[in-house]
């Protein structure tokens, strides 16, 4: 009869009504990351490093051409290279039926297009297959390619990595050229070739959707000015630190995996599926993971699972474990994300800010986002349209990375931008001004937040407040181009914002068994893209249970049967933390029991640790259980389980407790508004003479709700903002036009930011309480890199006067800009 | 990577003997750090055969001042050179050059040699397994031409060939009269490269190595400054950078010499905007029409007007910065 | 294959790695980081872009932080090299550091900049903020860490210095 447990229910649409008062180790600073000195002393294990006795390594020939069909191939040379071990061709019979989609997805472990994921609220006009959908992506090995790069034709595994790729130059391809698309928009006209005729020979349309609330053009005639603005946005892509690699063992009926995946255990699913191995005879291990900003596995595409039935194919055939691995320029290939997207805005305001209506027109090459989500999340703005069309091309498949919201933010800032600066008025004015949910007001989210439990913060305003002060905006905000600084640059300052997520959605589940020696383990499976989860779950289960933080450890690289999130949509904190404080404090209440509990065995009858009390007068603290009312009177943890979990001679069940929590089906939840958000402030200095861009400071300002870990949060912060100054400044995958080979696939040519791009960051972290997650907290990681980008290019127009419309915001298109304010005699 | 073979010279006159032994099928080795870049891309459609170590030749990595001249190694580091305070101080724009060559990694490794001989960083050029055969390969066409030459050179092509020679250090020589010994022959660095070829960074032969560059004492009165543009402020190559040297006497320009780099085939010595300046006084004005002078002619292609602007604003820059 | 008899083939080569000496025969096209990890199975030194642009296969020859992805092990005989299992084994400062100001998030970069960092180290035991930028700024993560490392090298210096 220990104290009744307090713990939200599942999907929560109040706030968490059972959060502490105090805490020792959440939101507290000065705690050493328990991944840090394997990582940083480089004996973390990665994918890269696995090495089993045996293993051959495999490469998959990768099609030099965009759009071509496979003739003929022969192997004859490449099979005399000394240790090659065998060759598969895409005309195999293990290779039959193999594609990564449709009927092959039987555990629902993927994306289901057009059957209401719940964040495509809009009314779909053309229904598309999942193959589509995924742009041809999800394939294992094909005779043809559909994009410079697409593994084709021949894998191939050797006892070195030296003779699998002098081996795969040999391969003799005979390729009949197709002409190529790279272009949306040329895409879409009558006459365009087909970009990928074997899915479509008639039309590159791929999707088209309409989301509209209420009236815009009813919207637009209530506006004092309609502006109107086109943006276009080439393709960027993650670069993630670890190239790709995986390596399976196939013996027998049982295989394992190691693979450097996001959402692994769905890729397990899908590797079930095409293999016909059952889950419980494949077994998953999941080293750390060197990045991953959503693409990883996210969803089924050749990059990231189709190269897995290739590595077990040729595993299953050779009785060896075989690794296939990408190089830097393979991991280009596969992925790029909103390649080339087109936007047209017409946007409706008063002249006081406010704004009456916005419409999005858009055309995107493969896959994008919808731009309009956030204008729904996060404003009263009553009038909205968008019309979306995705084209097929023959640039690498598209999906999203940090964030899939890249473009709703990117096209929520543009208009929140130019309408400022088409009334004359403060950025920061404007978005207060037009602040709200779902076409409602400030107003109604207060009465909301009463409502369900939250404290009624104004999270907007002090996140503004807080950044204007960091950046000195009162004094340094000035109208565009109007600044010429002494050392001859011309002084920008920009500033933008957004809701601030992500605290709505996924599942997870984990046991926590406590050792004899009162050592607990967290038993969870989760890949660690680095952002702390071992030690934050960690804190959340030694707050909860009173204990010693380093008598809680979490190794999550092998399957134990439970799968805790990855970041997808950075949701994975609210759903894994609500887990971690569940089971914890089940434990902790199992634990008093435990302690005030006589164990009885046939002929003995053991005394707990405290025979005179019952579970609600005892505590824990620091690892030690003790009395409320008579602290000295204090045991060890492991006095109270001594005799469980011990070989053969255990005397209880171990404590041992398991958590599974729901924050919300995949997509947003109807109902549960956002409310806290994220503003951002930023500085640039741009030369008139060269164009040449210094970043001189971001402010980064997220209202997270809570911060578990600050040092986490703040990371996120400025590894946001240097990751969206890389997109702005320069981060582009660009294709030749003619022949659509990747130019830059290297990490010379593909800029990813360096130490030097940003001068300074400042990060401020508001905690008001309103977040959906355990302890009121949000989230925080997608947003930083997702909203960096245009706030530098607002900062950018505010020095210069005029819009670099064409992003990135290279030297060609600031020049370009310069020259332009020139004419008009900006200054 | 792409095999070949590989030998450690112990003299240079043992370097000549296998360069020569190669008949052009072999490359000499120092960093490293871009030759090795040839054989992971697969670049060529014949790799050189062999790599001549010159790393172990005695003498080559040696910095020394002799009878007024500086006398810098082939195999001296850059990041030696970016750090010595007496080179900070005399050479100025050499200093620059080398300081903010690529990373600091690749400068502790990279040399002065290397950084002068290196070869094209055009992107179809390095495409890996020799993607697009071009002119510089010895084909018969140049895929920057209709295609993406946003890097290219505004100032022409050079026998179907519109790659930039990316070297940091080069402009920074040139403008301070350094000259190059090599093991046949001494010329000013301005003068190694070739009028019509494309096939060839420098006209240096097959068998010919850099000794060392010999730089001459500065003149009273003379200062020199460097500038470089690129995307990343670190471990980028060029988009375009240049160097100046001016030498006043009170306030007029007794001398100039101005070269730019990334924007042409070689170096690119705008000598009648240097002469323009000679005899004025250096002020903002003045070293803005420098700027406008030194890119006259310039040919931009479809995606790289901005460099034009960006070489105007380099030479003004780096001129108002010898005041 | 390796071509043992050719002139110009693989040579039996001695490397100085970490203090110990690796008697081994190389061919001309393996690079040292190649060597040390595919061959010694010291995996710290990591691959991201295998082609000197990013720092993260940093080690420490001759005292000078070089990128052993570019470096042929062939030439490397007589040439002492540490990699970041010898600041690991010895508990480098740095390493604790870097674990204390959470100068990492997924790791894969970390060892690179480690390494490069005690290079620094030895050369200046007291860097201000402008040098340890410098000797960082060729060192690519794109998670982002960038500030936390003038924490973390800071926090170390001055550990060191007692």
């Amino acid at each position: 009869m220990s104290e009744d447990l307090k713990i939200m229910e599942d999907e929560p649409l109040v706030r968490d009504r059972y959060i502490p008062e105090k805490f020792q180790f959440l939101g507290k600073r000065g705690i050493s990351r328990m991944d840090g000195v394997e990582k940083a002393g480089g004996t973390a294990q990665y994918t890269r490093d696995v090495n089993l006795p045996g293993m051959l390594f495999c490469k998959i020939l990768a099609s030099p051409y965009a759009n071509a069909l496979v003739k003929s191939v022969d192997t004859t040379k490449a099979e005399a290279v000394p240790g090659v071990r065998a060759v598969l061709r895409f005309d195999d019979p293990e290779l039959e039926g193999k594609v990564l989609l449709g009927d092959n997805t039987k555990f629902n472990a993927g994306h289901q297009a057009s059957d209401g994921q719940a964040f495509y609220k809009g009314k779909e006009e053309l229904a598309v297959t999942q193959e589509q959908w995924t742009q041809g992506g999800g394939r294992v090995l094909d005779g043809f390619a559909w994009w410079e790069g697409a593994p084709s034709g021949v894998a191939i595994a050797a006892e070195s990595l030296q003779a699998a790729e002098e081996a795969i130059r040999l391969v003799e391809v005979d390729w009949e050229e197709r002409p190529v698309v790279m272009n949306p928009i040329e895409a879409l006209k009558p006459g365009a070739p087909p970009a990928i005729p074997e899915l479509n020979d008639k039309s590159n349309l791929l999707r088209k959707v309409r989301i509209e609330h209420g009236d815009v053009e009813k919207g637009f005639q209530e506006a004092d000015k309609v502006i109107q603005f086109d943006i276009r946005r080439r393709p960027y892509t993650a670069a993630d630190a670890e190239p790709m690699s995986n390596v399976i063992l196939w013996r027998g009926d049982n295989m394992e995996i190691w693979a450097h995946q996001q959402q692994p255990y769905d890729g397990k699913c899908l590797l079930s599926a095409v293999t016909g191995i059952p889950l419980h005879k494949i077994k998953l291990h999941i080293p750390y993971q060197g990045c991953h900003f959503g693409h990883g596995g996210n969803p089924f595409m050749h990059h990231t699972h189709g190269f897995h039935v290739i590595s077990a194919i040729l595993s299953k055939r050779t009785g060896r474990p075989v690794k296939t691995l990408y190089n830097r320029r393979e991991n280009f290939y596969g992925l790029s994300q909103d390649a080339d997207s087109n936007t047209h805005f017409k946007v409706g305001c008063k002249d006081d800010g406010t704004i009456t209506a916005v419409k999005i027109d858009q055309i995107v090459a493969k896959m994008g986002q919808y731009g309009i989500d956030h204008f729904e999340d996060n404003t009263r703005i009553p009038n909205l349209l968008l019309n979306y069309v995705e084209a097929q091309t023959n640039f690498a498949p598209a999906w999203w990375f940090r964030c899939e919201q890249n473009h709703n933010s990117f096209c929520f800032s543009a208009v929140f931008a130019h309408v400022a600066e088409a009334v004359g008025l403060d950025p920061t004015e404007v978005a207060l001004k037009n602040d709200g949910a779902e076409g409602k007001d400030m107003e109604y989210l207060s009465k909301f937040k009463i409502d369900h439990g939250f404290p009624d913060r104004d999270s907007l305003a002090e996140c503004i407040e807080k950044g204007k002060s960091a950046i000195d905006w009162d004094n340094k905000w000035h109208e565009p181009g109007k600044k010429l600084l002494p050392n001859g640059k011309l002084h920008g300052i920009g500033f933008t914002w957004d809701h601030e997520w992500d605290d709505n959605r996924g599942s997870a589940s984990a046991g926590l068994i406590m050792h004899c020696d009162g050592t607990v383990d967290i038993l969870a499976q989760k890949p660690d893209v680095g952002v702390g989860p071992m030690t934050t779950n960690c804190e959340v289960v030694a707050e909860e249970m009173g204990l010693k933080l380093e008598d809680v450890n979490w190794r999550f690289f092998e399957e134990t049967g439970f799968q805790m999130m990855t970041p997808d949509g950075s949701c994975n904190l609210c759903t894994d933390a609500y887990v971690s404080l569940k089971m914890a404090r089940k434990a902790r209440k199992t634990l008093l029991e435990y302690a005030t509990t006589s164990i009885k065995l046939i002929d003995i009858e053991y005394p707990p640790a405290f025979p005179d009390h019952k579970p609600e007068e005892l505590d824990v603290k620091d690892s030690m259980v003790f009395v409320k009312a008579d602290p000295e009177n204090t045991v060890h943890v492991s006095e109270v389980v001594k005799r469980a979990t011990l070989n053969q001679n255990g005397t209880r069940a171990p404590l041992f407790e398991w958590a599974y929590h729901r924050q919300g089906r995949y997509g947003c939840e109807e109902g549960r508004h956002r409310l806290c958000r994220q503003g951002y402030f930023a500085e640039v200095e741009v030369d008139p003479d060269t164009g040449q861009v210094d970043i001189k400071k971001i402010v980064n300002v997220n209202d997270v709700g809570k911060a578990l870990s600050p040092e986490t949060c703040e990371g996120q912060q400025y590894g946001g903002a240097y990751m969206g100054a890389g997109r702005v400044m320069g981060e582009e995958v660009i294709y030749d036009p003619k022949t659509g080979v990747k130019l830059n696939a290297n990490l010379v040519d593909y800029k990813v930011a360096t130490f030097r791009d940003i001068e300074e960051t400042e990060n401020i972290l508001v905690e008001t309480g309103m977040g959906y997650g355990p302890y009121g907290l949000v989230g925080i990681g997608e947003d930083c890199a997702t909203v960096v980008p245009f706030v530098v290019a607002n900062a950018i127009h505010n020095a210069i006067g005029e819009w670099v419309d064409d992003h990135p915001a290279n030297p060609s298109k600031v020049i370009q800009a310069i020259q332009k304010a020139k004419e008009k005699g900006v200054y | 990577m792409v095999r070949f073979k590989h030998f450690d010279a112990s003299t240079i006159e043992e370097a000549v003997a296998l360069l020569s032994k190669f008949e052009g099928r072999a490359k000499v080795i120092a960093g490293g750090t871009d030759v090795i870049g040839l054989y992971k891309d697969n670049i060529l459609q014949k790799p050189y055969e062999a790599l001549i170590n010159i790393k172990n030749i005695p003498g080559l990595e040696e910095m020394k001042e002799e009878d007024g001249v500086l006398k810098l190694g082939a195999l001296v580091r850059l990041e030696d050179i970016g750090h010595n305070a007496m080179i900070k101080e005399k050479y100025t724009a050499l200093a620059l050059a080398a300081r903010y060559t690529a990373s600091p990694h690749i400068r502790e490794m990279g040399t002065i040699g290397g950084n002068v001989c290196q070869n094209s960083r055009c992107w179809y050029y390095r495409c890996p397994n020799n993607r697009f055969p071009c002119a510089r390969k010895g084909g018969d066409e140049c895929f920057a031409d209709d295609g993406d030459n946003r890097y290219h050179s505004i100032f022409g092509d050079v026998k179907d060939c519109l790659a930039v020679n990316p070297s940091d250090t080069l402009p920074a020589l040139i403008v301070l009269g350094a000259k190059v010994v090599t093991s046949k022959r001494t010329l000013d660095v301005a003068d190694m490269f070739p009028e019509k070829d494309a096939t060839k960074m420098n006209i240096l032969d097959d068998d010919e190595i850099v000794v060392e560059f010999q730089i001459p004492e500065p003149v009273a009165g003379m200062k020199s400054s460097w500038k470089k543009f690129a995307i990343r402020k670190s471990i980028d190559f060029p988009i375009v950078n240049c160097a100046s040297v001016v030498v006043s006497s009170g306030d007029a320009v007794e001398d100039v010499r101005i070269c730019l780099n990334a924007v042409y085939y070689k170096p690119y010595v705008p000598t009648r905007a240097a002469d323009y300046l000679k005899g004025k006084t250096l002020d903002e004005e003045a070293a803005e029409t420098t700027g406008e002078a030194a890119v006259w002619g310039a040919k931009p292609l479809a995606m790289n007007e901005y460099k034009i602007h960006i070489a105007k604003g380099l030479v003004k820059q780096t001129l108002l910065d010898c005041k | 294959m390796a071509n043992v008899e050719e002139q110009g083939g693989a040579k039996l080569v001695t490397l100085q790695i970490n203090g110990d000496e690796h008697h081994l025969v190389v061919e001309p096209q393996e690079t040292l980081r190649e060597i040390l990890v595919d061959r010694i199975g010291l995996t710290g030194t990591k691959e991201m872009c295998d082609r000197g642009a990013c720092g993260s296969c940093t080690v420490i020859m001759d005292g000078r932080p070089v990128l052993s992805c570019i470096i042929l092990a062939i030439e490397c005989g007589g040439h002492p090299i540490e990699t970041i299992e010898q600041l690991n084994s010895q508990e480098h400062p740095l390493i604790q550091a870097y674990a204390d100001n959470h100068a990492m998030q997924c790791g894969y970069c970390t060892p690179g900049f480690v390494v490069t960092a005690k290079a620094l180290l030895d050369r200046n035991p007291d860097p201000s903020e402008e040098d340890i930028t410098t000797a960082l700024e060729g060192n690519i993560c794109r998670c982002g860490t960038y500030p936390a490392h003038i924490w973390a090298v800071q926090d170390a210096a001055n550990k060191l210095k007692g």
